[in-house]
């Protein structure tokens, strides 16, 4: 019988710990315990054996840390150690072997440096390796960042067919150390096709019940509890742990109770655990878990619920009829595209509509880019918006959680590509009611398109609470007579179906004046016809008030706390109106009013000031006085900050303004910034950035943990002649004097200036750098400098 | 937390503060407080000095250097330790880049000033366990410290299983991440 045959009907057990064991045998701290797999794999054999008496179904490979970045530079490979581990977990005579995979002991991006795809690579090593070795199944554990147990689960179904287990450990406030809170962990690695999921290590079987509950709650797949026995204790620089294994017993009773299916141990544990609880599944029927009967979009490390309330959609990312945005884009810009993210979530959205939609653009690569991005910043949900199946699914494979995807349609075609991606990442999508005969006019057409949509995804095994139908918003100065119509085909599609609904509210006003008033009229008509989330602008007040007025009128907004919450304070607020009319631009920019440079500028323009002469005289003037004032020591770092950035707030007006006019501005010269590869510390470079800008330089800014070959790509693309490197640790200055070498080599006319903690004059010279920046405003002063000439 | 320190660590020296900005700098403190999740592990080792390095007795751990027996002049007995701030605390400095990096500074110093409030807490406590052995200790010492390599960070972290009791790891580049954290040593004399 193979074991998910096995789990259909019986508990499944695993053993409990082998460090703790192994420890137990004499292994000593800081060796890698899958070295005892070649050089002591009798221990190893005989541990196994021992959990196999006490009754376990499963033995783990000692194959846990197995991967080639922790064994870099050791005596065996990975793949010795993996055999060899897999070979002594055999020998135990276990019902079924099971590689142990746990995490790479990197941390990911966008918090790491490791990336998605280098973790995939690693994971993808060890699961080749295993089946060829012939395991049962794989189970991923201890894992803590789902972006990583993602990597490792899609590199364990893509390259093996074998079943495959995932658990997380977590901490006392139900989170991971990644922030993964229970709800997220159950949703995302259901849908990202685990065979069974849940928790390990973490706590004692008592302190994790609530994590389990809650798993039990949202799972669309069996159980798993791993706990430690118990809290460790310390006791004079050993740890041990507390509880014993009929403690433990008790503490797995309430968890078959609730559906837990697979049981085993982690840290503390001892075949005599294993004994107990085998004593007392022996005597029980596992349970079923119910399914959660509703349906959850997630990020890394936030579940939101879909079922039962209003959702607001941002809409704001999506570059068609956004000029800035589509400029950004194809510029790079991604910190205008993290700053759009960061302000519809403040606003109130509860998922993010992501597009990056442009012609002669790599849509793939770009919204790859921005889906990353963006999840560096807000914890939404995001909805994946491409027309490019090839992007939807390149965008998918590197998000950080369940995403929704926006859209697939009634034409054959797009069925056929989109409906297997949505399957196989397990995702929610958005049903466009449209297909080879474009959109109907009647309702009812609509409805037969949904349904058509439905019927052709279950047939993927995709469950229609997972999609969201779209019954499309026509816009009403060109087809008034059938914009009711589409909110007809909601109340159909909702009362026929029982499906979600979704609509892009804003398309119904293009071409017309006021179109807020239109739109949050429309908006209110179209919850009043049942709709269930909205895709608007979350920062027009008139929307989300008409949200949260909905919300009250609908019974959703209980004793209308949050209307309360959020209109009683804001009627509290005075609006504060700044008078500073007799305060001159270089005042408010010395003083550091960063919030009042923007409106005095504007007023400034107005009143037919140059807006160049603003940049050379204002501005400059006044960065100059604080710059000497914080070169003599009169003002410290965030004083001088505080200037530079009223001046990039006000940078914002002139630069719409040279928009507005079709003007682009002059700059003064290109500057490529980039903290070096390996490091990731980049406050100090984006300091230098927004000095620089301010100066009028058009800056190339690469981030953190940048490839020197990206960097002589860039400057060789942009014919740039200074480049600024930053590095704050030693161990990078190494990989700073490399790009510098690199520069060189290629013979590029590009000098390079150096900044950073660790850095100096000296080490400036040793990595060849041209100029030291000791701080931002030497940076400054060396691109003026530079740029004289 | 000492504000003293986290104007320390933003380069003050007595320059007159504007009310706005001493306001700032107090709520990106609670911000600090509020965010970071501080946890540490250690464990305590006899120690055996060599000619050029000192042996953790009971692990593979061997630490080469000059400046590492100079250090612990006097002991044979070491505790390692690591703390951390977590994740949290990097992914608020992160996004506040964006939005308002003068802040973001403040709060970056904040967690520096946070960080070695915690390896303090963690200094007094491997203290107090030497003092009841009637004995003191040195001052904490880090790999990247004289000649001691940063090559052993991952070792270090190794030995007190960090990253599975405090979410703590290395880059490749030996670069504890999440980033407010330390690795350190400290002798029993």
């Amino acid at each position: 019988m193979k074991v998910l045959e096995h789990l259909k009907n019986n508990f499944l057990l695993f053993d409990g710990a082998m460090g703790t064991m192994l420890q137990n045998e004499g292994l000593r701290d800081g060796e890698l315990p899958e070295v005892l797999n070649i050089e002591k794999p009798g221990i190893v054999s005989k541990i196994h054996r021992q959990y196999v008496l006490a009754g376990a179904d499963v033995v783990t490979a000692n194959t846990f840390g197995a991967n080639s970045l922790k064994f870099k530079n050791q005596k065996y490979t990975v793949k010795e150690v993996i055999l060899s581990g897999i070979k002594c977990a055999k020998e135990s005579g276990a019902k079924y072997v099971a590689q142990d995979i746990g995490p790479t002991g990197a941390l990911l991006e966008p918090m790491g440096t490791l990336t998605f795809e280098e973790a995939y690579d690693l994971y993808k090593e060890q699961v080749l390796i295993g089946k060829e070795a012939g395991v049962d199944l794989f189970i991923i554990e201890t894992i803590s960042d789902l972006y990583e147990g993602k990597a490792a689960i899609l590199a364990a179904k893509e390259n093996s067919g074998l079943p495959v287990f995932c658990t997380m450990t977590f901490e006392k406030d139900g989170r991971t150390f990644c922030g993964v809170d229970a709800v997220s962990a159950a949703v995302t690695l259901s849908s990202l096709g685990v065979d069974a999921l849940g928790v390990n290590c973490s706590l004692g079987p008592k302190e994790i019940l609530p994590v389990v509950e809650t798993l039990a709650k949202y799972s669309k797949v069996p159980l798993i509890v791993q706990a430690n026995a118990g809290l460790p204790k310390d006791l004079g620089g050993k740890t041990v742990y507390e509880i014993t294994p009929e403690e433990y017993t008790n503490e797995i009773k309430k968890m078959a109770d609730l559906g837990v299916r697979v049981f085993g141990g982690c840290c503390g544990t001892t075949p005599e655990f294993i004994k107990s609880m085998k004593n007392y599944l022996d005597t029980v029927k596992p349970k079923e878990i119910a399914p959660p009967g509703v349906s959850f979009a997630t990020s890394g490390t936030k579940a939101v619920c879909l079922d039962g309330r209003t959702i607001v959609v941002g809409e704001r990312l999506n570059p068609t009829g956004k000029k800035k945005l589509k400029e950004a884009l194809v510029s790079n810009n991604m910190d205008y595209v993290a700053r759009e993210a960061i302000e519809q979530a403040q606003h109130g959205a509860d998922i993010l509509d992501v597009n990056a939609g442009l012609p002669d653009i790599d849509e793939p690569k770009l919204l790859q880019k921005v889906i990353k991005e963006v999840q560096s910043v807000v914890n939404l949900p995001l909805q994946i918006d491409s027309s490019d199946p090839s992007a939807i699914e390149a965008a998918v494979r590197v998000y950080n959680g369940r995403p929704i995807i926006n859209s697939v349609n009634g034409k054959k075609e797009s069925m056929e590509k989109i409906l297997p991606i949505v399957k196989k990442y397990g995702t929610l999508v958005v049903a466009l009611t449209l297909d080879e005969g474009g959109i109907p006019k009647k309702a009812e057409e609509r409805l037969n398109i949904a349904k058509k949509i439905i019927d052709e995804a279950e047939k993927y095994g995709i469950s229609k609470e997972d999609i969201i139908v779209d019954a499309l918003v026509l816009t009403v100065s060109a087809q008034q007579e059938e914009v009711l119509e589409t909110l007809r085909a909601v109340k159909l599609i909702k009362e026929h179906l029982k499906v979600k609904t979704i609509l892009g509210i804003s398309n119904v006003s293009f071409g017309l004046p006021n179109r807020e008033l239109i739109n949050k009229t429309f908006l209110a008509a179209a919850l009043g016809a049942g709709l269930d989330m909205a895709i608007i602008n979350p920062m027009s007040p008139g929307m989300m008030g008409t949200i949260s007025a909905y919300k009250v009128l609908s019974n959703e907004d209980k004793d209308a706390a949050g209307f309360i919450k959020k209109f009683a304070s804001e009627e509290k607020r005075e609006v504060k109106v700044v008078d500073n009319e007799n305060t001159s631009l270089f005042d408010i920019i010395v003083q550091g009013r960063k919030d009042e440079s923007a409106q005095k500028v504007s007023k400034m323009l107005d009143e037919g000031k140059d807006p160049l002469d603003i940049i050379e005289n204002e501005f400059v003037g006044a960065l100059n006085f604080v710059g000497e004032k914080f070169e003599k020591g009169e003002i410290f770092l965030p004083q001088l900050m505080q200037s530079a950035q009223a001046v990039k707030n006000a940078f914002v007006v002139i630069s719409d303004f040279y928009q507005s006019r079709g003007v682009k501005r002059e700059q003064k010269g290109k500057i490529l910034l980039a903290t070096v590869k390996g490091d990731i510390h980049d406050i100090g470079k984006n300091i230098v950035k927004m000095m620089l800008e301010n100066y009028g330089y058009e800056v190339f800014d690469l981030g953190k943990d940048v490839d020197k070959s990206l960097i002589i790509e860039t400057i060789k693309k942009e014919n740039i002649t200074l480049a600024g490197l930053s590095a704050l640790m030693t161990t990078t200055v190494k990989s700073m004097k490399e790009t510098i070498d690199e520069i060189r080599k290629e013979n590029l006319p590009c000098k390079v200036m150096v900044g950073g903690a660790v850095l100096n004059e000296d080490y400036a010279r040793f990595v060849g750098a041209d100029y030291y920046a000791k701080d931002a405003q030497g940076a400054v002063q060396i691109a003026r400098e530079f740029f004289k000439k | 937390m000492d504000k003293s320190e986290v104007l320390r660590y933003l380069g003050h020296k007595g320059q007159q503060l504007s009310r706005g900005l001493d306001l700032e700098i107090d709520e990106m403190i609670n911000k600090c407080r509020d965010i970071s999740k501080p946890k540490y592990v250690y464990k305590i080792y006899n120690i055996k000095k060599h000619p050029d390095g000192v042996e953790f007795l009971g692990s593979s751990l061997y630490l080469f250097g000059k400046s590492v027996i100079n250090h612990l002049k006097g002991a044979d007995k070491c505790a390692i330790f690591a703390a951390t701030l977590g994740a949290d605390i990097d992914r608020e400095i992160a996004v506040m880049q964006k939005t308002d990096i003068t802040r973001a500074l403040i709060l970056d110093a904040a967690a520096s000033a946070l960080i070695e409030e915690v390896c303090d807490t963690a200094q007094n406590e491997i203290a107090g366990l030497a003092k009841r052995e009637g004995r003191k200790i040195t001052s904490r010492y880090s790999p990247g410290y004289g000649d001691l390599s940063l090559d052993y960070q991952q070792k270090i972290l190794n030995m007190l299983d960090a990253q599975r009791k405090i979410g703590l790891t290395a880059s490749t580049n030996n670069i504890l991440l999440p980033r407010k954290s330390v690795t350190a040593l400290i002798g029993f004399i």
